[in-house]
């Protein structure tokens, strides 16, 4: 089976952020293949390695945003895509996935794969919106992926347990980062990576948006917490007296 | 007269604690605006859940009945709440932030054509769109987020508002159902043992972290929960050991809990973690680590041993549960 898989740069979260003005400024500037996307393609990478067939990537972001294809392509993708869009371009979920149906509307790719949500926004709607423009069957929250014939089996994690769902290809899936654990490229790949072909395509229409960030606030801090000393048996005693206190057991 | 719309979700029949809340929420906005409120339920048998329904103030219940809804499967979903909201032309959509709900929504948004914000915190109506307040990068800040559309959808995380009954006599409009296109098939259901009390829902939750090693470690937690009547829930690091189901998993991409009493069990407190618990109303931590973060958000913490705190904790429980 063909795969393209969908890919996004996003921040890297654990970098320190602060926000000023209600502007997020993220001084280290740290930029990484966003962790649930890094999945979908190192499932991709593995049942193809299995079953045959080619894993494509691609991208929306700015010039700067290469590098992470690049990343995708060092794991062992064969080829990317990125449409390209000004430095600073605001997309919420419904814009992204317009661009992307624009670019795969008649494409014959078997499965479209992307992360089940973007680490930045955690909005995780550009999935089931592609599919739905695309009129493609999908399943979101995949936490494992297998190959029966022409039908791709997609274990999701559901609110009461894991269901497992046939897809007939053509199909969209969205992934979980607990299905696997993403390779880390090796030197050659990364050479190789560099020969690889990228195709950019700069996006002339950027779509307006409905959704917009209006200012971004710090979490408010919860009420400074007490630690509780002692021996265990007066540690628990201590604690469960507050509890009772609280009416809360 | 504009109207809001509040899905209903189930669990065993009964709406789940989260879409009361939901409603009640939108009650609020209702009476606010002077808008009409309306809930939905779908079900193989939805009639219990529109009774609640109208006790939380849902003035007409739509009601779609087909066994296709047993499981949250998306195609039947999206073709059932696509046409209730063609027939009730509402202003807002809100659902509770349910796996079964990210499922649909982006497709939900694009098959009505209306604007969606997920997994809010805190939402109202302003200026003819929806204002929310919702987490982003891993829970560190809070975006507030505009959406103009007709309609608007929203889910709402579980816990951000309080379920309150404010009874009316409404009316339940059984919608009828055709059966769409559905390409897909459910093969299985693999459901999980967490000890039967619903984690989303629950009033205490007993987490374990990777603090908790063996089977001795696991039967402290589940004693724990025994005895405080409380859902297991568990960090990602434990449940990749195999310890605890996937369903378990708490924080950024498991489950969001906001339980009275939050136990968190040898968990570090990673942020992706505290993502899914922070809203909690009172967190005990027990950790053997004094610089563990989780103690950066613990109501009362317990630096220790877990295998000598929880027997005493257990024991204290159980001794004032005989008392009172």
């Amino acid at each position: 089976m063909n795969f393209c898989v969908c890919i996004k740069q996003v921040p890297d979260v654990s970098a320190p952020i602060q926000v000023r003005d209600g502007e997020l400024v993220m001084d280290a500037g740290r930029v990484v293949l966003n962790a649930y996307d890094a999945s979908a393609v190192e499932e991709a990478l593995v049942l193809t390695e299995q079953h045959g067939g080619e894993v494509e990537v691609l991208l929306i972001g700015p010039e700067r945003a290469t590098e992470t294809i690049r990343k995708a392509l060092a794991m062992g993708a064969a080829r990317g895509t990125h449409l390209v869009v000004p430095e600073g371009t605001e997309l919420d979920s419904a814009a992204v996935s317009k661009l992307l149906a624009d670019h795969l509307g008649g494409s014959t790719y078997d499965v479209i794969a992307t992360g089940k949500q973007a680490q930045d926004t955690d909005s995780g709607l550009a999935g089931a919106m592609l599919a739905e423009r695309l009129g493609r069957p999908y399943a979101t929250n995949a936490v494992g992926l297998a190959i029966d014939g022409d039908t791709l089996i997609v274990t999701r994690q559901g609110d009461a347990g894991q269901e497992i769902i046939a897809l007939p290809k053509p199909c969209l899936v969205t992934c979980s980062n607990d299905m696997n654990d993403p390779r880390i490229p090796k030197l050659k790949g990364v050479m190789a990576a560099k020969k690889k072909p990228i195709e950019t395509v700069a996006v002339s229409d950027v779509p307006s948006t409905s959704v917009r960030v209006l200012r971004y606030e710090s979490v408010p801090a919860r009420d400074p917490g007490e630690t509780i000393d002692g021996e265990p048996s007066e540690q628990a005693a201590e604690v469960v007296r507050r509890l009772h206190e609280a009416s809360v057991l | 007269m504009p109207s809001i719309l509040s899905f209903v979700a189930l669990s065993n029949g009964q709406p789940t604690r989260a879409s009361l809340e939901v409603l009640t929420r939108c009650r609020q906005l209702a009476a606010q605006h002077g808008h009409d409120l309306a809930a939905v339920v779908l079900a193989p048998d939805p009639s219990a859940a529109a009774d609640a329904a109208q006790q939380y103030g849902a003035a007409t219940v739509y009601t779609v009945a087909d066994s296709s809804f047993e499981n949250a499967l998306n195609t039947p979903m999206l073709g059932a709440l696509d046409a209730v909201i063609e027939q009730a032309q509402p202003a807002v959509v809100a659902f509770p932030s349910t796996e079964g709900v990210k499922d649909i929504l982006g497709a939900l948004a694009v098959r009505t054509g209306g604007a969606v914000i997920a997994d809010v915190a805190e939402f109202e109506i302003k200026d003819g769109g929806v204002e929310a307040l919702r987490p982003v990068m891993a829970a560190k800040f809070l975006a507030r987020t505009r959406a103009e559309g007709n309609p608007v959808l929203i889910s709402v995380r579980s816990g951000s508002y309080v379920a309150e009954e404010a009874p009316v006599a409404g009316t339940v409009e059984a919608m009828a159902f055709t059966s769409s296109e559905a390409k897909q098939t459910l093969r299985e259901v693999v459901a999980s043992v967490t000890g039967g009390v619903d984690l989303s829902d629950a009033r205490v939750v007993v987490a374990a972290g990777r603090g908790v090693k063996d089977d001795e470690g696991k039967r402290l937690v589940e004693e724990l929960a025994e005895v405080t009547g409380a859902a297991i829930g568990a960090s990602r690091a434990v449940v990749e050991t195999g310890m605890f189901p996937a369903t378990a998993q708490i924080g950024q991409t498991g489950k969001v809990v906001s339980p009275e009493v939050y136990f968190a069990v040898g968990v570090s407190g990673a942020i992706q973690h505290v993502a899914g618990m922070s809203n909690s109303r009172i967190i005990v931590a027990v950790n053997n680590n004094a610089d563990a973060p989780i103690f950066d958000v613990a109501t009362y913490g317990i630096v220790g041993d877990l295998y000598q705190v929880l027997p005493a904790l257990i024991a204290e429980i159980k001794n004032a549960n005989g008392t009172t």
